[in-house]
């Protein structure tokens, strides 16, 4: 026990420092702000597990988000149903839509893989934004809010204890891959896919499990984020940009490791919020400048930092037992 | 009076004019592709960022027409050594450090320009949509029971000397034959005491400056705004990937098939559905063939 919490510290921290958080403020605009790091970084934390720990890069991870964005408003606007059962839709179609691309997808590496990925988000946006008489074209699904826990009309404060239980769930799944054999095999194919193959390790299996898992994760959280924001527009939902974001949030704080995607979304997220709030006045559009900023610090940490701050975390800490003994 | 019987009898051969936009189309698409496969076979990097600079070349056909009424025809004399110097200017400052990196860092150091380009416009010159017009715009040309204007043709006769240009550059020039040579074995290349980093720098600035003249090329074609960048490079990836990543020849006939199969898919299915095909065929032969159509298996391994 001890063990583990010396282990896992700095998840202790991040986590309880959420949980205590809304007992102390109450404020509407902070509380929002932790609901966003919470979700961004599990939405990171299930994009980690493809990315990260099965070394499938995908910069098309809007799609599997999307997906279970339009489930739930899509169920909700039209027929009146529960987001919950939106988000078994969501679940059930990204399985289907991750494993499909998994599969197929296969063979291909490195550019090849995050070429397809980026392939199949431009798809779905376009029958999203086209299809009418389905999904309302582009102009978008309002979510339509109803009070109580079953139709997830929240408010601020349960909303950050259900995206703080879904954030310790996903780093609890990535704790897991970390410690499983399961984890082991995969972290072995993502070294040397075929070293691990001569070792019987069924490679592509693996592989295809990892994307599929990832790719419900991330739907799980597309149905929250539609519910939480009240409004699903295809241009956002399916954006390369987003897809984007989930990695850029994991590469600084560190790809394959548990509590590196939620430090990587408190930095992103709070630069946001902090650029936001400064840049309000200015005419051409804080957005803009937000993106650039986030371009090059992108550029900045895959060059200088490419394991990210999880990764100098261990390194400082390495060097400091070394010292000691 | 109905617009079309205004024209006159009906002069406009359907499958003629089909098979003519096909080209006019695919000579364009192949300025814009050459120059990401040429990266790509010789630096093994996928240049994520190549639509953001075909935007930057629409853009400064935009400016140069709108502030000086330059004719985008006589821009190319200046976007062609100026966007070389940016492509000298972005391989030193961000490509250089991560070419020997993994492809995660690759990818993301390409995504992030992209993001950065892109946004840099939109904070410049605003999200509004601008047009080009000038006087070849609205000048129709009439051929074989075909319609087009003049501004079309003229764009796919420069993509075509330049796609040219660019081959023969390659072909028969020292500098071309050793950036070849560096393409075929990278180490062999450093220990025939081939200048690597030169050979990297000039083929990167040599992809920009092909593409930003593309972009120069179809201002006058398509709206400029800080994303239209992106409908053309997730359209070359499609052409590269037909043709064989890194195969130039291939990205010549890629460029015809994702315009034939734009071209017909917008006849008869409507442009809201056009793109929905190329990206079918695209994961399609991602899937099936991701050497490409007449690439050797496994040579997608190549440098992967």
């Amino acid at each position: 026990m001890a063990r583990a919490l010396a282990r896992h510290w700095g998840a202790l921290v991040v986590f309880g420092a959420a949980a205590l958080v809304p007992i102390v403020v109450r404020d509407a605009y902070f509380l929002d702000s932790l609901v966003l790091i919470l979700l961004w970084g599990a939405l990171s934390a299930a994009w980690n597990v493809a990315g990260g720990y099965a070394g499938q890069v995908s910069i098309g991870h809007a799609s599997f988000f999307g997906i279970g964005a339009y489930s739930a408003a899509l169920l909700g606007a039209r027929w009146q149903q529960s987001p919950w059962l939106g988000m078994l839709v969501g679940i059930a179609l990204s399985l289907a839509a991750g494993a499909a691309i998994g599969y197929l997808s296969n063979r291909l590496k490195g550019p090849y893989f995050a070429l397809s990925t980026i392939a199949f988000s431009q798809v779905l946006l376009i029958v999203a934004s086209r299809w009418r008489a389905f999904t309302s074209g582009s102009e978008g699904i309002p979510v339509p809010f109803r009070p109580g826990f079953a139709t997830l009309g929240l408010g601020h404060v349960a909303w950050v204890y259900l995206a703080l239980a879904v954030a310790v769930l996903y780093w609890g799944i990535q704790v897991w891959l970390e410690h499983s054999r399961f984890g082991y095999r995969l972290a072995g194919v993502r070294e040397d896919e075929d070293a691990a193959q001569a070792l019987g390790i069924p490679a592509r299996r693996l592989k295809v499990i990892a994307v599929t898992a990832s790719a419900a994760l991330t739907s799980v959280c597309g149905t929250l984020w539609a519910q939480y924001v009240g409004f699903v527009d295809p241009f956002y939902v399916f954006s390369v940009d987003l897809s984007v974001r989930f990695a850029l949030n994991t590469i600084i704080g560190g790809m394959g490791t548990a509590l590196g995607p939620f430090l990587g979304s408190i930095l992103i997220t709070s630069l946001e919020t902090y650029l936001r709030a400064t840049l309000s006045g200015v005419k051409s559009g804080f957005t803009g400048i937000y993106l650039i900023v986030y371009g090059v610090v992108l550029i900045l940490v895959v060059r200088f930092v490419p394991d990210g701050l999880a990764g100098v975390a261990g390194r400082l800490r390495a060097r400091r037992a070394r010292a000691h003994a | 009076m109905d617009p079309a019987r205004r024209l006159g009898r009906a002069q406009i051969d359907v499958f003629a004019q089909l098979g003519v936009s096909t080209i006019l189309l695919g000579g364009i698409y192949a300025l814009i592709a050459v120059g990401l496969t040429l990266i790509f076979g010789i630096m093994r990097v996928v240049n994520f960022a190549h639509g953001e600079f075909l935007m930057l070349g629409m853009y400064l056909g935009f400016w140069a027409f709108t502030l000086l009424s330059m004719d985008p025809w006589f821009v190319l004399f200046v976007s062609i050594p100026l966007f070389f110097g940016i492509g000298v200017l972005t391989y030193v400052l961000v490509m250089k450090g991560v070419i020997h990196a993994s492809h995660n860092v690759q990818i993301f150091t390409t995504v992030g320009l992209s993001t950065a380009l892109q946004n840099t416009a939109l904070v410049l010159w605003s999200g509004d949509f601008h047009t080009v017009r000038p006087w070849h715009a609205l000048r129709p040309i009439r051929m074989l029971g075909t319609a087009f204007n003049l501004s079309q043709v003229v764009a796919f006769v420069i993509a075509l000397t330049l796609t040219v240009l660019l081959f023969a550059f390659m072909r028969f020039t020292h500098t071309g034959r050793v950036m070849r040579a560096t393409a075929q074995d990278r180490d062999a290349a450093i220990l025939m005491g081939i200048d690597t980093d030169r050979v990297y720098r000039i083929t990167f600035a040599l992809g920009i400056a092909a593409v930003g003249a593309a972009g120069v090329l179809v201002s006058p074609l398509y709206a400029v705004y800080p994303t239209a960048g992106l409908q053309f490079v997730l359209l070359s990836y499609v052409v590269v990937v037909l043709g064989g990543l890194g195969d130039m020849v291939g990205a010549l006939i890629g460029s015809l098939i994702v315009a034939a199969v734009e071209v017909a898919g917008s006849y008869w299915f409507g442009t809201a559905w056009k793109e929905i095909f190329y990206f079918l065929l695209f994961i399609g032969v991602l899937v099936f063939r991701p050497a490409g159509l007449f690439g050797q298996r496994g040579a997608e391994n190549l440098g992967v």
